[in-house]
């Protein structure tokens, strides 16, 4: 068999369990979705408001700018959404890691089959919700663009992967601290800013803006979401959006194998 | 006077609640006082949410200098009594009842069952996570810096109307929760039911004046969290009637008698979870 043939089986094993133990949990994925989407709702609620105070407009942002925005962020959070540290977390504290450890398969697959049944799930319930709200409420219909929209896809897949090696790399660090999820909470609490998550960046304090265009954030959610609303698809934004996450990438799936590498010596040496 | 088998059976219940009250909490506070690292990682991350919280509104009023009708600072002093909710929350609610699915699930509500006290009760106060009263002290004391920013110091008469509205508050968010667990005996495979909730408390970080009329038919009627932290705040910054406090106990009272209600038809058709 190819390698290219064997990997497919094996994803397709993967992807078929994960869809089937998820399956039994319907009722709690859809609590989950829940938040998802009112997170989202509350903060264009209150953009709503304030644009219809201000007249119509926060800095150049309509309410119709906002309402697509936070739809198209709605989607793209769900879709880039990564859990895994805190399964990580509970593999290594319940002694679950060990039998994973066994398989002749990196426990990364598990993971990354997990997460693709897990989004394709949840990202076609919010397409539907998006879909049924677009039905009522005309404002929030995107202009059909398919170049952009298949742009919009890769990077929500790349943005997707960033958060995914991000969220495995720190979830690793449960090999040496039972606080490894405290971390990834504190960088939930600082992304909701600095991903675009309650307010389109333009709209953040300059500074914090900045600091923002330093690090991978904006590339998981902002970027994803300025192409698929096609506010500031301009061809170098766009290069540049691609060139950021592209190396946001490269760094965080090179941490993760480096903390992968550490942390096997380090729990073998315990458990040993 | 021989006293009759009945009153044998029945051993003093009313003084009974006070001790078992006591005694749990005794318990709780024993269990916890093991751990005070916990009560410095409890104080830590209320501080820091609590910045992120106030962060935000300050975004938000960086853009308009009013929210619905509410200031900065008057905002500032509802997410202070968001906060102490949400202490109320995590420290009893979340615990206590919130370990009803669990408890059905595994079996040990049987046991809970066939104690001579009131099984919600028990249930209520079977554990407390005590060092959550960090994010009780810590909202009320940004409520309280809020109202210094605001000029206004708290007279008698404001003080007393926040106590009551908060004291309702409190009744309406417990209701809500026994209502909802109470599902988990409808629906055994539920896990999260506490999600639900905590989704829709999201939405009461904010005035509720503050939604758009939709969103406002969702958040406000439709799902009435949004009033617990927007009517006891309004009383705080002096923007509620004399009326305003009185309905707020009449809701209060309501909703904890439709909740007892719907628990005791919960227990009704209960038949333990192998049955």
């Amino acid at each position: 068999m190819s390698t290219a043939a064997l990997w497919a089986r094996r994803y397709g094993a993967l992807i078929r369990a994960a869809w089937l133990v998820d399956l039994q949990y319907r009722a709690d994925i859809a609590l989950w979705l829940l938040w998802g989407i009112i997170e989202p709702a509350v903060a264009l609620g209150i953009w709503w408001s304030i644009a219809s105070a201000a007249g119509g407009d926060v800095d150049g942002f309509t309410q119709l700018d906002f309402a697509r925005y936070f739809f198209a962020v709605t989607l793209i959070n769900q879709l880039t959404q990564a859990w895994d540290a805190w399964s990580i977390d509970h593999w290594v504290a319940e002694g679950e890691m060990n039998y994973r450890l066994a398989r002749p398969l990196n426990p990364v697959h598990e993971a990354i089959a997990d997460n693709l049944a897990y989004k394709a799930r949840t990202g076609t319930i919010v397409l539907l919700v998006w879909l049924l709200a677009a039905w009522f409420w005309p404002i929030v219909r995107l202009p059909v663009h398919p170049r952009r929209w298949l742009l919009a896809a890769v990077a929500i897949v790349l943005g997707a992967a960033i958060r995914f090696f991000n969220g495995f790399a720190i979830g690793l660090l449960a090999f040496w601290t039972t606080r490894a999820t405290s971390l990834i909470e504190l960088q939930m609490a600082l992304g909701v800013f600095l991903s675009g998550q309650i307010a389109p960046l333009d709209l953040l304090p300059h500074p914090v803006a900045v600091i923002a265009h330093y690090l991978w954030f904006p590339y998981v959610i902002a970027f994803p979401v300025s192409l698929l609303t096609g506010v500031g698809d301009s061809a170098s934004s766009v290069a540049h959006g691609f060139i950021g996450q592209i190396v946001w990438l490269v760094v965080w799936w090179g941490a993760y194998r480096l903390v992968w590498r550490r942390g096997l010596v380090r729990y073998g040496a315990v458990g040993g | 006077m021989v006293p009759s088998v009945a009153d044998a059976a029945e051993p003093r219940l009313e003084l009974n609640t006070w001790a078992v009250l006591r005694a749990l909490i005794r318990l709780s506070a024993t269990l916890e006082l093991q751990y005070p690292a916990n009560f410095f990682a409890s104080m830590f991350g209320t501080l820091f949410w609590l910045t992120m919280a106030v962060l935000t509104v300050a975004l938000f009023y960086s853009h308009t200098t009013h929210l619905g009708g509410w200031s900065f600072w008057e905002t500032v002093a509802l997410l202070g009594v968001f906060n102490a909710l949400v202490g109320v929350v995590e420290g009893v609610f979340r615990p206590g009842i919130g370990s009803l699915a669990e408890q059905i699930r595994h079996g040990s509500f049987d046991l809970v069952l066939t104690r001579p006290v009131d099984a919600q009760l028990y249930l209520t106060f079977r554990e407390l996570d005590l060092w959550r009263i960090a994010d009780f002290v810590l909202g009320l004391s940004l409520a309280g810096y809020a109202m210094h920013k605001l000029g206004r110091p708290l007279d008698a008469a404001h003080a007393l109307a926040f106590f009551i509205t908060f004291a309702s508050a409190i009744a309406v968010l417990y209701s809500v929760w026994l209502a909802l667990m109470c599902l988990a005996f409808w629906l055994v495979a539920i896990e999260n039911l506490p999600t639900v909730f905590d989704a829709l408390f999201e939405a009461a970080r904010y005035p509720a004046s503050a939604y758009p009329k939709a969103l406002r038919l969702v958040f406000v009627y439709l799902l009435p969290v949004a009033w617990t932290t927007t009517i006891p705040a309004s009383a705080l910054v002096g923007r509620l009637s004399m009326l305003g406090v009185v309905e707020s106990v009449g809701v209060g009272c309501a909703a904890l008698l439709v909740s007892r209600l719907v628990w005791r038809a919960a227990l009704r058709r209960y038949t333990s979870a192998g049955g």
